[in-house]
């Protein structure tokens, strides 16, 4: 028997930031091989460049990401700000820090920041020593980050999408194809991760929550995101080398790849809120998720009604009058309801214990919940919500603090895995109120102000609601800092036991290694294999 | 309080086949680029042609010739590719290395027609949105088709080197996986672009 919890040396010694390239591409043949090849030295403090290691590679995502947040929000300030103030900013500017911030939000932010929750966790949630293709992760990692780098660099000169200088349109273009190139490579890896690499006895429908839902969320974005890039490549080639003849002309750009920032496939992004909230609530509430596999297939349902690369007006202008659009906007409402009805019939049972990540996990939810909500109004023709652009702006805004909400939830759950170290708890719960606060602010406003054409004297309180939507993006903006100090704050202190929360559930709770190193394969038998060890433990 | 778990370990395990699930979704991800640049190819086309116009600028022509023998020999390159991992599965080093090799001609063979019939066709990219998708489509498959190239003689050497054998020959059929996704993808766009134009 494997005595699980126990804090071996190596195990403490492996709470330090591997830096090394920790294992070939070949597949290991168990976690202990793979795990062995790990524990090599330490290359030099210069490596993480090279480092092939999980936590590192997640850590800089999210790092990065909640920096890219905090820096969007503001950009989305400042462009909501002269819609208001006209004078604020020269009209190009302000398109241009609106273009920036909106795919910002999903290729700086919400997708890397999940991937790297995802990069760190879900190895030790299915019980692997490693990622699966640790190179090409790192490689996805660096590509993202100089991709990164080039799309703000290409947006500051006024290379954005529909932006005048043609050459920095082309370099803002080509870093929209590495970032999506990079975000497909990680997801790659993550999903393989989960289908490949996983402990025996864990079938797939025995995976922790969190892994479930990037499993479900990686195999969407690998079938939307390429449809993206299509997109992408195709105005590159025409602006490059054509004329431009149509694809490429700069008044037409936004409006071909609007779909990736509209819904439904904006939901696509928040996926993995579900499976963050589920892990914190199972967790806190020390309590089986009762009906799991009802819980499983609403998670894949929220997935398949949010696959939007259809949905293209810009060349199918009907596609949004179509039946099956009206229909998945609607629809989808359905297994969020049904996530929420699952949360309930577990927290009926039991007293949850009110630690931060579970007010932030719910806040996150209740955000998606009311961004799918305005999605479904907006869905329904008669009540032409579609005729201004305040609720798919307000949809986004929504869908961006959701992700930031569960992103800080998960950082602050998994702090003992990401930094080794509890995150302090007055941060979270300072978070809770500035994220629930600024998600509110950031989204409703808009959304009630796509009523203007329905009811005329909301056009006449439009300064006050846009001021408010402003107020909404600068709380946001904190949040992604108080996120940030919460995970930096994770690497000080006292080090974390294996199971801080007491109550934990699933195989990231066995050992106190963050890194995955000392993980020894055991065979699981149900989806919560450590309340199934501490049952035992106390029959015997 | 650290919480003390105990769960019963595990016989070493046969890990499932990493390269090739992961050489899967790359597979699906690409052909979902295609599916996204042939959706819009034959709506652009669709609108020309019920607005009473012809699809291809006067002027120009696709001949058949071409996109056919480019057809047949990569459906020839099917079947080495397939002898190359029944070969490996065989532990029959000679014939792996021999089809890997045929492979990797009759990919080079269709680069080498693809750029032949851009120099017939005559389609300036400049000139018209068709002349850009066409180019953007082809382009793409062409670039694709060279990274597949590499990645069958990357498995060549290490099959070279003796990383597989009929036990673990993953890598080589990864590479055939996203060789008969990429002749799909032809097979798609020689009955969009070429046939019926």
């Amino acid at each position: 028997m494997v005595r699980l919890g126990l804090c071996r040396p190596e195990c403490i010694r492996s709470n330090e930031v591997p830096t090394v390239m920790s294992i070939t591409d070949a597949r290991p043949q168990s976690a202990t091989d793979a795990a062995s090849a790990s524990t090599a030295p330490a290359a030099g403090s210069g490596s993480l460049l090279g480092s092939g290691d999980h936590r590192a590679i997640g850590l800089v995502y999210v790092v990065l990401s909640l920096l890219f947040g905090a820096a969007a929000f503001v950009a989305f300030l400042l462009g909501q700000l002269h819609l208001v103030q006209t004078s604020f900013l020269s009209n190009s500017a302000s398109d241009a820090l609106l273009n920036a911030s909106e795919l910002g939000f999903v290729l700086l932010v919400a997708v890397p920041l999940f991937i790297g929750l995802a990069t760190c966790i879900i190895p030790l949630q299915v019980g692997s020593a490693t990622i699966a293709f640790p190179r090409a992760a790192a490689m996805a990692l660096w590509t993202w980050v100089l991709s990164s780098g080039l799309f703000i660099i290409a947006n500051s000169i006024d290379g954005g999408i529909g932006g005048g200088r043609d050459r920095a349109v082309d370099l803002g273009l080509l870093a929209i194809v590495g970032l999506i190139l990079a975000l497909l490579l990680a997801t790659t890896c993550v999903v393989t991760t989960v289908i490949a690499l996983r402990t025996p006895g864990m079938s797939l429908d025995r995976v922790p929550m969190f892994s479930w839902s990037m499993f479900v969320a990686g195999s969407v974005w690998m079938l939307t995101l390429p449809v993206l890039v299509a997109n992408v490549v195709l105005i590159y080639v025409d602006h490059h080398y054509g004329r431009p003849s149509e694809f490429g002309v700069s008044s037409v750009q936004g409006l071909q790849i609007g779909w990736a920032i509209s819904q439904p496939q904006i939901y696509a992004y928040v996926i993995p809120v579900f499976g963050i909230a589920a892990d914190i609530i199972a967790t806190l509430s020390g309590r089986r998720q009762p009906n799991r596999g009802a819980m499983l297939v609403a998670i894949g349902a929220f997935g398949a009604l949010s696959v939007g690369a259809y949905a293209q007006p810009y060349f199918f202008p009907e596609v949004r009058d179509q039946i099956v659009w009206a229909a998945m906007g609607v629809l989808i409402i359905l297994p969020v309801l049904a996530i929420l009805g699952g949360w309930g019939a577990l927290l009926k049972g039991g007293k949850p214990t009110l630690r931060s990540p579970l007010p932030l996990a719910l806040v996150s939810v209740v955000l998606v919940l009311l961004a799918v909500l305005a999605g479904a109004l907006g869905a329904l023709t008669p009540l032409q919500l579609r005729e201004t652009p305040y609720v798919a702006v307000g949809q986004l805004a929504l869908i961006i603090a959701a992700a930031v909400t569960s992103g800080t939830a998960g950082v602050i759950h998994w702090a003992a895995r990401l930094g080794g170290r509890r995150a302090p708890e007055p941060l979270g719960l300072l978070g809770v109120l500035v994220l629930l606060g600024g998600g509110a602010l950031a989204g409703l406003p808009l959304i009630v102000l796509g009523f203007s054409t329905k009811f005329t004297g909301l056009a006449d309180a439009s300064d006050l609601l846009q001021y408010l939507s402003i107020a909404g993006a600068a709380l946001l903006a904190l949040g992604s800092v108080l996120a940030l100090l919460a995970l930096l704050a994770s690497f000080r202190g006292e080090e974390a036991p294996a199971d801080p929360w007491g109550t934990g559930q699933t195989l990231e709770w066995m050992s106190t290694s963050t890194s995955g190193d000392s993980a020894e394969l055991v065979t699981v038998t149900s989806a919560e294999p450590l309340l199934d060890a501490a049952a035992g433990s106390q029959e015997a | 309080m650290a919480a003390t778990h105990a769960l019963p370990s595990a016989a070493p395990v046969q890990r499932p086949r990493v390269l090739v699930v992961g050489t899967a979704f790359i597979s699906a991800a690409t052909i979902m680029t295609f599916v996204g640049l042939i959706g819009i190819y034959l709506t652009q086309r669709a609108a020309i042609i019920g607005a009473g116009d012809t699809w291809l600028p006067k002027g120009v022509s696709i001949p058949l010739q071409q996109p056919n023998t480019m057809l047949f020999t990569l459906l020839m390159s099917v079947v080495t590719m397939q002898w190359a991992v029944h070969s490996i599965a065989n532990n029959d080093r000679l014939n792996t290395y021999l089809a890997l090799s045929m492979t990797l001609v009759f990919g080079f063979a269709t680069v080498v027609m693809t750029w032949y019939l851009y120099t017939l066709m005559g389609l300036d990219i400049s000139s018209s949105s068709q002349a850009v998708l066409i180019y953007t489509i082809t382009g793409l498959h062409l670039l694709l088709l060279v990274v597949a190239m590499l990645f069958i003689a990357l498995m060549a050497f290490r099959a070279f080197a003796g990383s597989f054998d009929a036990r673990q020959h993953d890598g080589i059929t990864a590479a055939a996986l996203f060789w008969y996704a990429l002749v799909a993808i032809y097979v798609l766009i020689w009955i969009t672009i070429y046939v019926t134009k």
